[in-house]
C-alpha cells in the first residue's frame, strides 16, 4: 500500500494542504483530481521528497519514504524536465542509472523503452530537436525505464494528442496490471473515469471525496432521475413534492429527488401527461461529482 | 553513506560527473575554446622561436686585399656584439653589388681601411650589421693612428664581468613564463567556472532538476558537476602545460627548463585550488536564477574578483615585492593568480606559500559549505530570482 497520511503544508499564510490522506493499493490506478492550485502537485512533490511536509508522512509498504525507497519510484513532474542537448536514448539510460541500474542493464532498458514508445528512429536525436509529443514520450520512458515499484505522474496526459493519450493510457494500465500502484493527476475527468480504479478529489487542502469511482457514483446516485415525456407541457413536474427540475428540454427532463421521495409517484405523474419514452435513474458523471464536491464554499483561496 | 540498494554517494557523484564530461566534450564551445587555447600556446612559442632566431648571423662581403686585415676585426667585433660574423671575399665593387642584390651577403664593406669606407646594403642595414661594421672601421682607424704614432700593440686591460644580479635573467624568464601561465590559468578558471554556472542554470531552467532531485541529494548533484568539469579543466591545463614545456624545451625558447617546470607545476596546483573556490561560488550564484539571461547579474561580482586577481598578478610581475602583491598573494580567491607570479619572481619563503595555501583551503571550505546551502535552498525555487537570504533560509530537501 502507498499511504498518504494526514499531510499538512503551508507556504506563508497559505495552507496548501490541510490534512490530505488516501491510500493506493498495489496494481490500482488512482486518479488525482482537483481545481488548479488545490494542492495536487504539492502532495506529489512531498511524496517524491521535493518538498517537506509540515506534518504527516507518506509510507510505502508500511515504511516512511526515504531516498533509497524513492529511488525505486518513477516520477514525472508537472513541469517536464530533460536535458535539451542530450540524445533521447542516452538520456533515458542516464535516468536508469540514477535509479540504480548498472551501466549495461541501463543501456539495454533504455533501448527497449525508446523502441516501445515509438522513438526508435529518433533514439540518437537530441531532445531539443524532438516534437513536444516525442519529448513527452522520452519523459515517460525516463519515469518507466527503471521498472519502478510505484509511479507518480503529475499531469501526464497534458499536451498529448489523442493517439498519444491512448498510447500512454495503455502503458499505464499495463504498469498497473503488473502490480504497480499508479497515481496520476489530471483535469481530463473522462480519462480519469475511464482508467482509474479509484479517484481522489482534492479541494481546499483536503480530500473531499475519495474511493472507487463506482462507489462514489452509487453514493451520489439515487437522486437524479431522467424522464422523457414528449407530450408533457413545460413545468409538468413543478407541483410534485420533494422534486426539483434541474433541466427540461422538449419533454426531456432531469429531476432531482429529495431522499425518501417516491419515484413511483413521479412515474405516475409522468404517465398522466401522455407517453413516457424514458424513465431511469441517472448515474452522475465524474464531472458532475467533481462540480458537486468542489463547488462548496471556497473559504480558502487556493 | 551507502543506501540499502547499494547506490553509494560516490557512485551517484561519479554518474553525474561522467555525464558532465561526456556532454561537455561534445559541446562546440568547449572544443573551440580548447583549440584556441592550444593555438595560443603554440603561437606564443613559435613567436619566441622566430624572434630568437632573427638575431645572430651576419654575412659580410669584403672587397679586395683588405680582407686579411679586416676579417679578424669583423669577427671579433661580431663576437663582442653577440653576432656570428661570416666574411666572404669579393673581387671588386661590381661583384659586391651583385652579391648584395642576390642576398648571398647581408652587406659589403668597401675600402674598409681607406679614408671613406662604404657599406653596401640591399635596402637598409640591419642594426646588427651596421654596429659590427662601424665598430670594425673605427677599430681599424684607431689601429692605424696608433701605428703611425709608433705604438704597435697596446696592452688592453681585460675587463672582468661581475654581475650584480646574477639570476636576473633567470628570474625574468621565470616571471615571463609565470605571466603566460597565469593568463592561461585565469582563462581556464573563468571558462570552467562559467561552465559550472551555465550547467546549474540549465538544470533549473529546463526543470530537469526536479527529476534529478527525486534520486539525488543536492550536494551529490553539485559535487558531481564540479568534479566532472574540474577533471576536464585539469586535463586541459595539464595538456597545455605539457605541450608548453615540451615545446619550449625542444625549441630552446627557455634557458632554464627546470625552473620552467617548477613554475608550471605551481600554476597547475593553484588551478586546482582556484577552481574549487570559484566553481563553488559560481554554482551558488547561478542557483539563484532560473534563466541563462539572468546569469551575468549574479556572477559578475565574482568574475570581477577573478579579473582583479589577473590584473594584480600581471602588475606583481614587475613589482613582486610590492605591498599589493604581498597582501593579495594571501587572500583566498586572489592568491591562485598572484602567488605563482611571486613564487616565480623568487624571494617567497616556503612558509609564505604554505600560509597562502592554508588560507585558500579555509576559503574553499567556507564557500563550499555556504555555497552548498545556498544551492540546496535555491535549486527548487524556479521562476524569477531568489534572494540570497531567502535561499539560506529556505527548506532544504
Amino acid at each position: 500500500m502507498l499511504e498518504f497520511d494526514d499531510l499538512h503544508k503551508r507556504y506563508g499564510d497559505n495552507r496548501v494542504l490541510d490534512g490530505v490522506g488516501f491510500t493506493v493499493a498495489p496494481g490500482s490506478m488512482f486518479g488525482f483530481c482537483g481545481a488548479n492550485g488545490a494542492g495536487k502537485t504539492t502532495t506529489m512533490r512531498i511524496a517524491m521528497g521535493l518538498a517537506l511536509a509540515d506534518a504527516g508522512e507518506v509510507r510505502w509498504r508500511g515504511r516512511p519514504l526515504d531516498s533509497a525507497v524513492r529511488r525505486r519510484f518513477g516520477y514525472m513532474p508537472e513541469e517536464r524536465g530533460l536535458y535539451p542537448k542530450m540524445r533521447a536514448q542516452e538520456q533515458v539510460g542516464y535516468f536508469a542509472r540514477l535509479h540504480g541500474m548498472d551501466g549495461a542493464a541501463a543501456t539495454r532498458a533504455a533501448g527497449e523503452w525508446v523502441d516501445r514508445l515509438g522513438l526508435g528512429e529518433r533514439r540518437n536525436d537530441r531532445v531539443e530537436k524532438l516534437s513536444l509529443g516525442n519529448q513527452q514520450r522520452v519523459q515517460l520512458a525516463a519515469a518507466l525505464v527503471s521498472r519502478p515499484e510505484v509511479l507518480i505522474l503529475d499531469e501526464p496526459f497534458s499536451g498529448l494528442d489523442p493517439v498519444g493519450v491512448d498510447a500512454l493510457a495503455a502503458g499505464l494500465l499495463e504498469q498497473a496490471a503488473g502490480g504497480v500502484p499508479v497515481i496520476f493527476s489530471s483535469h481530463q475527468l473522462d480519462l480519469v473515469e475511464r482508467l482509474c480504479d479509484s479517484v481522489g478529489i482534492l479541494a481546499r487542502g483536503h480530500m473531499v471525496a475519495t474511493g472507487p469511482v463506482a462507489e462514489l457514483r452509487r453514493r451520489e446516485a439515487g437522486r437524479m432521475l431522467r424522464v422523457v415525456v414528449p407530450d408533457a407541457p413545460p413545468g409538468w413536474a413543478a407541483g410534485l413534492a420533494g422534486v426539483r427540475t434541474l433541466s427540461e428540454d422538449a419533454g426531456d427532463t432531469l429531476l432531482e429527488l429529495d431522499p425518501g421521495t417516491d419515484d413511483q409517484a413521479v412515474l405516475a405523474a409522468a404517465l398522466s401527461t401522455g407517453r413516457v419514452t424514458h424513465f431511469a435513474w441517472r448515474e452522475p458523471t465524474l464531472v458532475e461529482l467533481f462540480r458537486e464536491v468542489v463547488a462548496a464554499p471556497a473559504e480558502v483561496a487556493a | 553513506m551507502t543506501t540499502p540498494d547499494g547506490l553509494s554517494s560516490g557512485r551517484l557523484v561519479r554518474l553525474v560527473a561522467g555525464r558532465e564530461i561526456s556532454t561537455r566534450v561534445r559541446d562546440k564551445t568547449f572544443v573551440i575554446s580548447s583549440i584556441i587555447i592550444l593555438l595560443l600556446v603554440i603561437g606564443a612559442m613559435a613567436f619566441q622561436v622566430i624572434v630568437a632566431s632573427g638575431s645572430s648571423k651576419i654575412t659580410v662581403g669584403v672587397v679586395g686585399g683588405d680582407r686579411a686585415v679586416v676579417e679578424p676585426v669583423l669577427r671579433q667585433q661580431g663576437t663582442t656584439l653577440g653576432d656570428e660574423v661570416t666574411v666572404v671575399g669579393l673581387a671588386d665593387e661590381a661583384a659586391a653589388r651583385r652579391a648584395v642584390k642576390d642576398g648571398t651577403v647581408d652587406g659589403a664593406l668597401l675600402g674598409a681601411t681607406g679614408p671613406a669606407p662604404q657599406l653596401l646594403v640591399d635596402r637598409s642595414a640591419g642594426s646588427g650589421l651596421q654596429a659590427v661594421v662601424e665598430s670594425t672601421v673605427s677599430r681599424l682607424a684607431l689601429g692605424r693612428v696608433l701605428a703611425q704614432a709608433g705604438v704597435d700593440t697596446i696592452a688592453v686591460p681585460k675587463t672582468t664581468v661581475t654581475a650584480l644580479a646574477p639570476n636576473a635573467d633567470q628570474t625574468g624568464e621565470r616571471t615571463g613564463v609565470a605571466i603566460i601561465a597565469v593568463v592561461i590559468l585565469y582563462t581556464l578558471l573563468a571558462l570552467f567556472s562559467q561552465f559550472v554556472a551555465q550547467g546549474v542554470v540549465e538544470e533549473k531552467s529546463t526543470r530537469v532538476v526536479e527529476l534529478l532531485l527525486a534520486t539525488l541529494r543536492p550536494w551529490q548533484l553539485l559535487a558531481g558537476k564540479i568534479l566532472g568539469l574540474g577533471v576536464l579543466g585539469l586535463v586541459q591545463i595539464v595538456v597545455v602545460a605539457v605541450i608548453g614545456v615540451v615545446g619550449a624545451v625542444a625549441f630552446g625558447v627557455v634557458s632554464f627548463p627546470a625552473q620552467l617546470i617548477v613554475t608550471v607545476v605551481a600554476v597547475v596546483a593553484w588551478f586546482v585550488l582556484g577552481y574549487a573556490f570559484y566553481a563553488a561560488v559560481f554554482a551558488a550564484a547561478a542557483s539563484l536564477v532560473s534563466r541563462q539571461e539572468d546569469l551575468p547579474s549574479v556572477i559578475t561580482p565574482t568574475s570581477m574578483l577573478l579579473f582583479a586577481g589577473l590584473f594584480i598578478s600581471i602588475r606583481a610581475a614587475t613589482d613582486p615585492t610590492g605591498g599589493l602583491a604581498r597582501v593579495t598573494s594571501f587572500i583566498p580567491g586572489l592568491s591562485p593568480l598572484v602567488m605563482p607570479v611571486r613564487e616565480a619572481a623568487g624571494g617567497v619563503a616556503w612558509w609564505e606559500v604554505l600560509i597562502a595555501v592554508a588560507l585558500m583551503l579555509v576559503g574553499i571550505a567556507v564557500v563550499v559549505r555556504l555555497g552548498g546551502r545556498i544551492y540546496a535552498g535555491a535549486l527548487l525555487r524556479t521562476g524569477g530570482k531568489t534572494k540570497l537570504r531567502e535561499a539560506l533560509r529556505a527548506e532544504r530537501v
